[in-house]
């Protein structure tokens, strides 16, 4: 399958700091995940990947449009749907004229076609009823959503979501897990994230990363898999672990080089990815 | 989840083109909450309210329109300003509400909604041009008008507001602070409207978006010596200059938009030297022949009896003055009463706009002065310089009436109208019915004492209609230099003066 993204040897540094190290990679239509601790560099590679930044070395084209020129840029921004971090709202604008205003910028210049796709993508994220209620009257969720729908608007090939999910309770968490599996249907979406739950119920394909590298490419399963035999439980914490929590039924579950006639379990997908980054941010997705 | 997918439209894709398609739509949509910005919906409506106050009594319905475009100028300021800072505040509001990161990677760059913050500004100058364009209509249309408007002095207004809202465009681009907009509107509203800036007249005064001048005056157009063109040009290139200036600090470092700051700049230069200049030689000349030698620029015309002289602008209004004659003259007897008399229109225009001086007395026998403005109070002023001469013969004989003969002149001039105390009273400098007053005219005011003022309030209060003949039938002894304020109470059968009956207290 041609990728909708392709880079290779993508680095970025800020100072002395390595925020992306020689990252290769290869998006595919489909939910992509992107795992990884606090100051991983997903962030800045989604920034790279959406023209925000540009990398110090590598190249990376999207759709077959390589955005080192003013021009291929461009090309790529016509194609690409970006939900920021912590996207910002324009508090008196309502959210249609909020998405319009996205759309206008991604130059849908017909009105009437534009309006109407407007109106599509509020629809898609559950926001037709409100759409003419202004962004300051609506909830977090909510504003997330509209959010989304301005990411969404025109129809982009590639869709950018950095942890679009963060701040929401659980209801609208799966609300919002519903609207990236829809949206992944026929593009290719890449998806930031702390929650391995989100990439487990969504993502064909994994990405984690540490330390501005790829640590792992592959499927979620292929990422549990490398739990199998490295899990196991115990009635004290297993000094030996590189990871290990007190679950609800009282006894400890353990993550790393199990000993000798420990009672294994059966690992998780955060099993897979804890060990993947080798111990390193445990304390950030431990339950 | 309930919404139905739907299969997402063939979206319009661009070509090169479409960045200009996307900046316009992007300008209909900052455009549309720009006027529906409650400080520029307030500015409007206060404007427009302003306008429909202001021209309903304007010129007491005689207006000269070289005088009304000028009026269109200040109210667009109070718009302009509103626009100035809804401008800076919509360029300031991705930065405000950390949307900069998120837009920085859409299609449409920086500078490009930076041209669309500035063609969103041209709707509300040209709402502003056609609120100035139904200010000077209804003026045009109303009876009286006369004379001619400019168009650079109608441009003035529409240009302001556009030269404002490219300002507040420019400000948020060189100082991204929500506060810098309003601090300049405070100074614009101490320099340009409270009047620390120099008053017409100077050149430095060009500078300023509106300038005025302290005259009341109207002047025949070809005597107002405003550089109005160039004027405007240096608005327009001013205008043009910041929005491009504005482009370019917003990264817009393109040949097209460097080449559209020069060219604007020298626009602007070239305004702003043209209209520093001195009043040309020929304006000035102009200006002399008018005031000196009126006679050689008006055009006369017979009604009735009289003749009238007036400017050529003014030619049109000579049958109203005629009706005021021929009311006066109806009243007086004698000779007076089939004395043909010159009516000439005068000025004063060798100070320009600036000038305020009051008209010398004219010493030609039987000849009245009118000036250029009419209505209000100057229909019983004109009546009174009509009765003057009617009474003593020449204007420059009736500024020195200090006896009877006043009573006479007055109730000439007062009697006839529609509310003649009312009349009485506007034609006073203080507004009074009682005591000494100054009485205006065209020309040098009269006198009236206490003593006289008391004659003509009853005589004017009185219903009768017998005073008329009593007046034909003593005409020659009320118009003698000898007649006293109590003689002329007798002769026309009131009550005498009960106080004070002399010129000098």
């Amino acid at each position: 399958m041609t990728p909708t993204v392709s880079a290779s040897g993508l680095s970025l540094h800020y100072g002395a700091t390595r925020a992306l190290d020689d990252v290769s990679l290869r998006l595919t239509p489909g939910v992509t995940g992107l795992l990884g601790p606090n100051g991983a560099g997903k962030t800045t590679l989604l920034r790279v990947l959406a023209t925000a930044v540009p990398a110090d070395r590598g190249a990376f084209t999207v759709l077959g449009h390589d955005p080192g020129s003013a021009r291929g840029r461009q090309e790529v921004r016509r194609r690409l749907g970006y939900l920021p971090q912590t996207p910002g709202f324009h508090p008196d604008f309502t959210a249609f004229e909020f998405v319009d205003y996205v759309a206008i910028l991604k130059e849908l210049t017909d009105r009437g076609a534009r309006h109407r796709e407007v109106r599509r993508v509020l629809e898609e994220v559950d926001l037709g009823d409100v759409r003419g209620r202004r962004i300051k009257k609506l909830s977090g969720g909510m504003r997330q959503r509209v959010a989304l729908a301005a990411a969404l608007v025109g129809d982009p090939g590639f869709l950018v979501l950095d942890e679009p999910t963060v701040g929401l309770d659980p209801e609208q968490r799966m609300r919002f897990r519903e609207l990236i599996a829809r949206a992944g249907e026929g593009r290719t979406v890449l998806l930031s994230t702390h929650q391995t739950e989100d990439v487990a119920m969504l993502c064909h394909r994994v990405l984690v990363m540490a330390s501005g590298a790829v640590r792992f490419d592959g499927t979620p399963a292929e990422l549990t898999a490398r739990a199998a035999g490295r899990v196991w439980s115990s009635t004290q914490r297993d000094p030996g672990a590189k990871a290990g929590w007190r679950t609800g039924t009282g006894t400890f579950r353990n993550v790393g080089e199990p000993p000798a006639g420990a009672e294994l379990l059966e690992p998780t997908l955060q099993d897979g990815y804890l060990l993947t980054l080798d111990g390193a941010g445990a304390t950030e997705v431990a339950a | 989840m309930s919404a139905v997918m739907e299969a997402a439209p063939a979206v319009v894709r661009t070509d090169t083109r479409g960045s200009v398609r996307a900046v316009l739509a992007l300008a209909r949509f900052e455009a549309r909450r720009l006027l529906l910005n409650v400080p520029v919906v307030v500015a409007f409506v206060a404007y427009t309210g302003w306008i429909v106050w202001r021209t309903q009594q304007s010129w007491d319905g005689y207006p000269a329109l070289q005088d009304a475009d000028r009026a269109t100028q200040g109210g667009p300021l109070l718009v302009g300003t509103a626009v100035m800072l809804c401008a800076d505040f919509a360029v300031l509001r991705s930065r405000r509400h950390g949307t900069e990161g998120h837009f920085a990677v859409l299609v449409v760059a920086p500078w490009r909604r930076t041209v669309a913050h500035v063609l969103s500004v041209v709707p509300a100058a040209a709402l502003t041009a056609v609120c100035v364009a139904g200010q000077f209509t209804w003026e045009a249309l109303k009876p009286g008008a006369i004379g001619h408007g400019s168009p650079a002095e109608l441009a003035v207004g529409p240009l302001t507001v556009l030269l404002l809202g490219a300002a507040g465009v420019l400000l948020a681009r060189l100082a991204p602070s929500p506060v810098a907009a309003p601090l300049l509107a405070v100074c614009f509203l101490f320099t340009f409207v409270l009047g620390a800036f120099p008053a017409g007249g100077e050149g430095t005064a060009w500078l300023a978006p509106v300038v005025t001048e302290a005259g009341t005056d109207t002047l025949p157009s070809d005597l107002l010596g405003r550089p109005a063109a160039w004027h405007a040009l240096y608005l327009a290139g001013l205008a043009l200059c910041a929005a491009f200036l504005a482009v370019l600090a917003a990264g817009g470092r393109n040949v097209a938009v460097k080449a559209g700051v020069a060219v604007t700049l020298v626009l602007a230069l070239v305004g702003a030297v043209g209209q520093a200049g001195e009043v040309s030689p020929e304006v000035t000349a102009a200006r002399e022949r008018f005031s000196v030698s009126p006679e050689k620029e008006q055009t006369c015309v017979e009604r009735g009896r009289s003749t009238y002289c007036a400017f050529p602008e003014w030619t049109a209004r000579t049958g109203t003055w005629a009706g005021v004659v021929d009311r006066v003259q109806s009243l007086a007897g004698g000779s007076a009463r089939t004395q043909p008399l010159v009516v000439r229109q005068r000025i004063d225009a060798r100070h320009g706009l600036d000038g305020d001086a009051a008209l010398p007395p004219s010493a030609a026998a039987h000849q009245v002065t009118v000036g250029t403005s009419w209505g209000g109070n100057r229909v019983p002023e004109f009546s009174t310089a009509v009765a003057a001469v009617l009474v003593a013969g020449d204007e420059k004989a009736s500024g020195a009436i200090c006896d009877g003969r006043m009573v006479t002149l007055m109730w000439l001039s007062l009697s006839w109208q529609d509310d003649p105390l009312d009349a009485l009273r506007r034609v006073r400098l203080d507004d009074s019915l009682s005591g000494s007053a100054v009485v205006l005219s065209p020309t040098d005011p009269l006198t009236m004492t206490e003593g006289q003022t008391d004659v003509v309030r009853r005589l004017l209060e009185r219903a009768d209609d017998d005073t008329a003949g009593k007046v034909k039938a003593h005409w020659a002894e009320l118009t003698s230099p000898d007649v006293t304020t109590a003689r002329a109470a007798q002769l026309l059968g009131v009550a005498g003066p009960r106080g004070a009956d002399s010129c000098g207290e």
